[in-house]
């Protein structure tokens, strides 16, 4: 009885090396890709926005143009006003440009199903969090799952490994979203925005409504997605803290790299 | 399979509003089973009833049509009333065989009558010694001046009068209806037999007008079933100098002699009452003189079920009423339902699901209720529809009899008076005896079925609201609207 114990116990051990391994062996691929120029995910070429009632050189955004890579995260900044939000909306297919193009992945959005785009290809996340009240945490996030169509045979114990990846316990996956707190939901909402492995991160002033330390927690979350697990996290904000800490800054008037 | 759980989800969620929608479909359910299964009882028996009818078409000629420029003022008008009249194209038996040739017609018969005189009977008459007054019945054509109307029957399908009663055959020979209709053979009326002391095999001698003779054997007797004549002084029934042959034997005798007028009437049956204005067109093109009009039994086929029918447009409007309302009602309910989970919408758009089948969510949530609700519904109606069928009818019934009083008791309470042809009078709109007194409306799987048509109608009808509004709302709008 001792013996099989003391097996397993090696056994477990093993698994744990193999994985630490592993992990390494992953950190340092994700490293030699970041260096690489070639990484590019994203780009916006001479994109513009008009609405439909506007006048014709009434634009919401005019011909910006920005690049996002692999394993990096990005903030654009920009005054009310300059078209962050329309930005977003474009990168993330809710709206289609008027004029010019964004390329994901090699592939123009323009030839893309942008539903399939927006449930497999990127998470977004919102300042309001956008969650559905009358689920849980791990219903939320499971629901994300099924509209990707993922097929794993325990959604919730995905759900609850999500969840627990960006520092909530087991015991808020059966809450109702709205009995938890602002930067909690907002955890569920990237745990959500995780739930089909994206390539590509898009988060709309996702600390606004937070405090500072909760801020700096997301914000360390976002970084690690892009630098451990070679995401491209966009970041729409005003916050100075937020492009303190991102590696990229585009502005809308004043595109400059950090 | 996501889109159902997310429908479940959202019935459990929402169940106030759901109830309140199972409620309105269980409304309309209940109501279509009832109405549904009163209206198929009564076409169905409405069908069995008028198929025990044939649908028959006859030709009658347009008095109204011709009445209508009638000016009989003076001489002149009358002339002309005349000449018109004259002018009015006769139709022959080749004519009828050519319009019988529709597909609207399954079968067809006439009969073929001209007026002959006795060469050795004689016409049973007994004439009045005092001069009394000639109350004008006497037929119209021609055989009124001769002893003896000759009826030819095309087939036994046009001895109408040996169908329905009024002629019952009393004596025949044991090979009459291997003969009957091929040869001069004719069945004559008992009083005429006994005025002229004739048996069965026995040989008649008739004669046209100009003097030329026709001999026919009789092979049968038959008596007359209804009281009264057409003569009022007279102690002979109206058929006792009716002879009854054979179509082709009165053919023979018109053929060879065209001042012989001859009355022809075919009788058509068709395959639908519904055709009968385009038979009227193709027998107009064919050459019909459209002085004459066709006209059908379908009145005196329904008379019958004339309660059932009532019951029947009843159920059509309630049914239409019915639905028209719930409709309204359930896509209004529907709208409001959309607004409130426009957010729901909103987020579900963002994380990438599609129009498809979001609106699918919407309408399987609907559907889902609507079953529960069309089961219950049927249920309730099924057990129901019995009772009120039969309450109803008993009501129209009893509105009908009482109908029927009031107009008895305007004519002195002694029942109704008898005037000329049986049902003139109750072709006013008095009730005949109904041919059913209860109407067992049951829920068959032909109800069920239209049922569950009607409730995915209703579902689909209902389900538009979510259709357009997913269509059109913008899932950034509706989030910033939130935000």
């Amino acid at each position: 009885m001792v013996d099989k114990k003391k097996s397993n116990d090696v056994r477990k051990k093993q698994i744990v090396n193999n994985k630490e391994e592993k992990e390494i062996k992953d950190v340092k691929e994700i490293k030699e890709k970041n260096n690489s120029s070639n990484n590019i995910i994203l780009s916006i070429k001479n994109a513009s926005y008009r609405y439909s009632d506007a006048e014709e050189d009434d634009y919401a955004l005019k011909d910006v143009s920005f690049e996002f890579e692999s394993g990096k995260i990005y903030a654009i900044r920009g005054r009310s006003g300059t078209g962050k939000t329309t930005l977003l909306s474009l990168i993330s297919g809710l709206e289609k440009c008027t004029e010019g193009e964004i390329i994901f992945d090699g592939k123009s959005l323009k030839d893309m199903n942008l539903d399939k785009y927006r449930n497999s290809d990127i998470g977004i996340v919102f300042q309001s969090y956008n969650l559905l009240p009358f689920m849980t945490a791990s219903e939320n996030i499971i629901l994300s799952m099924d509209a990707n169509g993922l097929k794993i045979k325990n959604k919730k114990e995905k759900a609850i490994e999500l969840m627990e990846k960006v520092g909530l316990k087991e015991v808020y996956a059966n809450r109702k979203v709205l009995r938890l707190s602002g930067g909690e939901q907002q955890r569920v909402a990237i745990a959500r925005s995780l739930s089909y492995n994206p390539k590509m991160i898009i988060a709309d002033e996702p600390t606004g409504n937070l405090d500072k330390q909760t801020e700096t927690e997301i914000l360390d979350i976002f970084k690690k997605l892009a630098h451990e697990e070679n995401k491209c996290v966009i970041i729409v904000t005003h916050s100075s803290n937020v492009c303190d800490t991102v590696d990229v800054v585009y502005d809308l008037k004043n595109v400059k790299e950090k | 399979m996501f889109i159902l759980k997310n429908a479940w989800i959202s019935i459990k969620r929402n169940k106030g509003r759901n109830i309140l929608i199972g409620i309105i479909i269980l409304i309309i359910a209940c109501a279509c089973t009832i109405t549904l299964a009163i209206k198929n009882t009564a076409v169905d028996l409405i069908n069995s009833y008028e198929s025990a009818y044939d649908k028959e078409v006859t030709i009658s000629f347009d008095r109204a049509n011709m009445m209508k420029d009638f000016d009989s003022s003076g001489a002149e008008g009358r002339e002309n009333a005349r000449e018109r009249f004259d002018n009015i194209e006769s139709f022959s038996i080749s004519d009828v065989n050519s319009f019988a040739e529709s597909e609207y017609i399954e079968s067809y018969y006439y009969t073929y009558s001209i007026g002959l005189n006795g060469s050795n009977i004689e016409k049973a008459e007994i004439e009045s010694n005092n001069n009394m007054p000639n109350f004008g019945h006497g037929k119209e054509n021609n055989m009124t001046t001769t002893d003896f109307t000759v009826t030819g029957y095309s087939s036994l399908d046009a001895m109408s009068e040996f169908i329905n009663g009024t002629y019952t055959m009393n004596e025949i020979t044991d090979n009459a209806w291997d003969i009957a209709f091929d040869g001069n053979y004719v069945f004559i009326n008992e009083e005429l037999a006994s005025y002229n002391d004739l048996s069965l095999n026995d040989k008649i001698k008739l004669e046209d007008a100009a003097g030329k003779t026709y001999e026919f054997e009789i092979i049968g007797i038959f008596k007359e079933n209804e009281d009264g004549t057409d003569e009022p002084m007279s102690m002979f029934s109206n058929s006792a100098n009716t002879l009854v042959t054979n179509a082709s034997a009165i053919s023979n005798i018109t053929e060879n002699n065209s001042n012989l007028k001859a009355t022809i009437e075919p009788t058509f049956i068709i395959n639908s009452y519904d055709n009968v204005e385009k038979l009227q067109a193709e027998f107009y093109e064919k050459g019909l003189d459209e002085n004459f009009i066709l006209q059908t039994n379908e009145e005196l086929a329904l008379s019958g079920v004339a309660s059932i029918q009532n019951i029947n447009s009843f159920a059509t409007t309630f049914l239409t009423l019915t639905l028209v309302i719930g409709g309204i009602v359930l896509l209004v309910i529907n709208m409001i339902n959309i607004r409130e989970r426009k957010y729901e919408i909103g987020v579900l758009r963002t994380i990438g699901i599609s129009k498809f089948k979001l609106t699918m969510q919407f309408v399987f949530e609907l559907v889902i209720v609507a079953f529960v609700a069309l089961i219950l519904g049927a249920g309730i109606g099924a057990v129901s529809s019995k009772g009120i069928s039969n309450s109803l009818l008993e009501s129209e019934i009893n509105n009908s009899n009482e109908r029927y009083e009031e107009i008895d008791k305007n004519f002195g309470g002694a029942g109704m008076p008898n005037r000329g042809n049986k049902g003139e009078m109750r072709g006013k709109g008095m009730p005949v005896v109904q041919a059913y007194d209860s109407i067992d409306a049951v829920v068959d799987i032909k109800v069920l079925l239209e049922l569950l048509g009607i409730g995915l109608s209703l579902v689909l009808i209902s389900s538009i609201a979510s259709m357009v509004s997913i269509e059109r709302f913008s899932p950034l709008t509706i989030l910033k609207e939130r935000s």
